[in-house]
């Protein structure tokens, strides 16, 4: 598979579960899509490790320290699955796996050479030592508990957006 | 609450089950949709049956090689940090529970869905000891308010209907009534969301356990498995033995079926996959893992003739298409585990003694093998276990006294002329003694029987 046909399976999947997809040819395009999707006053948690969260960070005046207290969690993650639309967000690195977890939406940056085909490839790659955590997010955080009805947010994100860099 | 095991009413509860209009509905409604969402997962995914041979292959292996894979857990889960401990029975895994979070003061407890949680009756032991056990499953969390138990595997508070739980909610919440499930979902959601960061521990369970790292793997679509198992400093995760795979590596085959035999999901909204706790560096993680794998016969019922139920992957999807629980629902199997792969193992964990109508609760129609993702062949296993129940003698003793009686009359020609020509003589009689409920459900005798008909 090429990149670009990597790339736009991942989206075309992701979007299937419900999360907003973005794309952009390179790092000067992401404000202008953040902007889109988060409120800048918004009180955003964002670790500002990476290059693609440090240029990210300096868009909020509101950032808040602990992802618990935050509305939007902005931050780049592991990695992404094509097979199946799906995100890994990893541990690895000292990364707060659940900063993606508690806050109402969730806006993931992925790096476009992080997309892995399938998940037997995904696995074969960390199977041998994997860090304390791995986490795949597909979709915002759903239920069908009552009558089997689809209700999006019950303990996760209500919100998933995705942008692929 | 204790739930005391009511198997052995199976006929009782199924006819109360039937007179339950809005238990009907729901049930129905549930089973339907279920059933045409995995038929619509499944649709585009080559070599459907080659990937459920690999699943199957994997399974075997694991439970040919049991004691190895669980050793090797043991090992792996140890070496990445966490203390894991061997129940041999429910009584055991509730005590080994209760020390580990009364050592460390925990009080206030959250928990993710798990049914060896269940089979265990862990929540009651816990509470009994003055500790706060919340489920936080959205399902789970319904029928812990009501004081029932879950009716389905998968989606626990199937048998309530959204007005049923309005209801409750204004009740037990003090939130406004509604109906909608959205609306529900965040009520819930904020209720649960102070629980989840105020809490001492989280008990989750495990779809599975990867022997050659140690890992757990959880999947889950709310996001309460991952709150629980990250969020509180300690995490207790209880699991039974048969749950390993061989390798991390091995679990692509398995994350492609479940979810879709199971909700008709490509993928659940979360996987996670734990191993060990936090260690130095981490900013994930519970501070401590304990590990919990649980016998309670499992290892019994794998050196037995039945052994192959624990290939079973607890995806529910049997349940779904089978025409008993679609009638009578999950409660009427009076245990923990409904439908046919859940007759199959209450009748092995708690003994024929306490379970034995529930082998007879199958029309062997076999549309449970038809979508087993792990090819257990259930159909099988039922016939063996109404072997057994005729072999223990736990049929009705007419029952047996007829067979007996229609034994020795097949094993002599002349007998069995002789009953011939007696019930056609005597046919008059019965069907004139015995009315409809008799007569009307058997055929006459035949004047000439057929025998003497043939060439």
């Amino acid at each position: 598979m090429s990149a670009a046909d990597r790339g736009r399976l991942f989206l075309e999947n992701a979007a299937k579960a419900a999360a907003g997809t973005h794309s952009v040819s390179g790092t000067g395009d992401l404000p202008a899509v953040l902007g889109q999707v988060v409120a800048i006053d918004s009180p955003v948690y964002c670790p500002g490790v990476t290059e693609l969260e440090k240029e990210a960070a300096t868009l909020f005046p509101n950032r808040v320290s602990g992802y618990a207290s935050a509305a939007v969690t902005v931050e780049e993650v592991f990695g992404a699955i094509a097979e199946t639309g799906t995100l890994v967000c990893s541990s690895e690195g000292s990364r707060a796996v659940q900063a993606g977890l508690l806050p109402a939406h969730h806006v993931a940056i992925v790096r476009r050479d992080r997309i892995f085909d399938t998940l037997d490839d995904f696995f074969a790659a960390v199977a041998a030592a994997p860090p304390t955590n791995i986490t795949l997010v597909t979709g915002p955080s759903r239920t069908a508990d009552i009558e089997l009805t689809l209700a999006i947010g019950v303990h996760g994100p209500e919100r998933l957006d995705i942008i692929l860099v | 609450m204790s739930h005391e095991q009511t198997s052995l009413a199976f006929r009782e509860n199924s006819v109360r089950a039937l007179e339950d209009s809005a238990l009907r509905a729901a049930m129905k409604q549930a089973t339907d949709t279920f059933g045409a969402k995995r038929t619509d997962a499944f649709a585009p995914v080559a070599d459907l049956e080659a990937l459920r041979d690999r699943a199957s292959a994997i399974r075997d292996d694991v439970l040919a090689n049991l004691s190895m894979y669980v050793d090797r857990f043991v090992a792996s889960a140890t070496r990445a940090g966490a203390t894991v401990h061997v129940a041999g029975d429910a009584a055991a895994a509730r005590e080994i529970i209760r020390k580990i979070l009364a050592d460390r003061g925990a009080r206030r407890i959250v928990k993710g869905k798990s049914m060896v949680s269940e089979e265990v009756d862990l929540n009651s032991h816990l509470e009994a000891a003055g500790m706060e056990v919340v489920e936080t499953d959205l399902g789970e969390y319904i029928i812990q308010m009501e004081g029932e138990t879950p009716s389905h595997i998968i989606v626990p508070a199937i048998h309530k209907n959204r007005r049923q739980v309005g209801k409750l909610f204004a009740d037990r919440l003090g939130v406004p009534y509604s109906d909608d499930p959205q609306v529900l979902t965040k009520i819930a959601r904020k209720a649960l969301r102070e629980k989840f960061l105020s809490a001492d521990a989280g008990i989750s369970g495990a779809n599975f356990a990867a022997a050659d790292t140690g890992s757990l793997v959880l999947l889950t679509n709310e996001g309460n498995g991952r709150m629980v198992t990250t969020v509180p400093k300690l995490h207790v995760a209880i699991l039974s033995i048969e749950k390993m795979l061989p390798s991390l590596a091995d679990l692509p085959a398995f994350l492609r079926l479940l979810p879709r035999s199971a909700t008709g999901q490509t993928i659940t909204s979360y996987v996670s996959v734990i191993t060990g706790p936090r260690k130095a560096g981490d900013a994930t993680g519970a501070k401590e893992l304990h590990i919990v794998l649980l016998d309670n016969g499992r290892t019994r019922i794998l050196a037995g003739e039945s052994r192959d139920i624990l290939k079973c992957i607890r995806c529910g999807a049997c349940m779904n298409v089978c025409p008993v629980y679609r009638t009578v629902g999950g409660h009427a199997y009076g245990w923990t585990y409904p439908g046919p792969m859940g007759l199959i193992l209450t009748t092995l964990l708690t003994g024929m003694a306490k379970s034995h109508p529930l082998v007879d609760a199958s029309t062997l129609c076999g549309g449970c093998v038809d979508v087993c993702p792990v090819r257990v062949p259930l159909v099988d296993l039922i016939l063996g276990l109404r072997q057994r129940k005729v072999r223990d003698r736990f049929n009705d003793p007419r029952e047996r006294r007829g067979m007996e009686a229609f034994g020795k009359a097949v094993a002599s020609p002349a007998l069995f002329a002789l009953g011939q020509r007696l019930a056609v003589a005597f046919w008059p009689l019965v069907r004139a003694l015995g009315g409809k409920d008799v007569a009307g459900r058997m055929p006459a005798p035949a004047k000439i029987p057929l025998r003497r008909r043939l060439p």
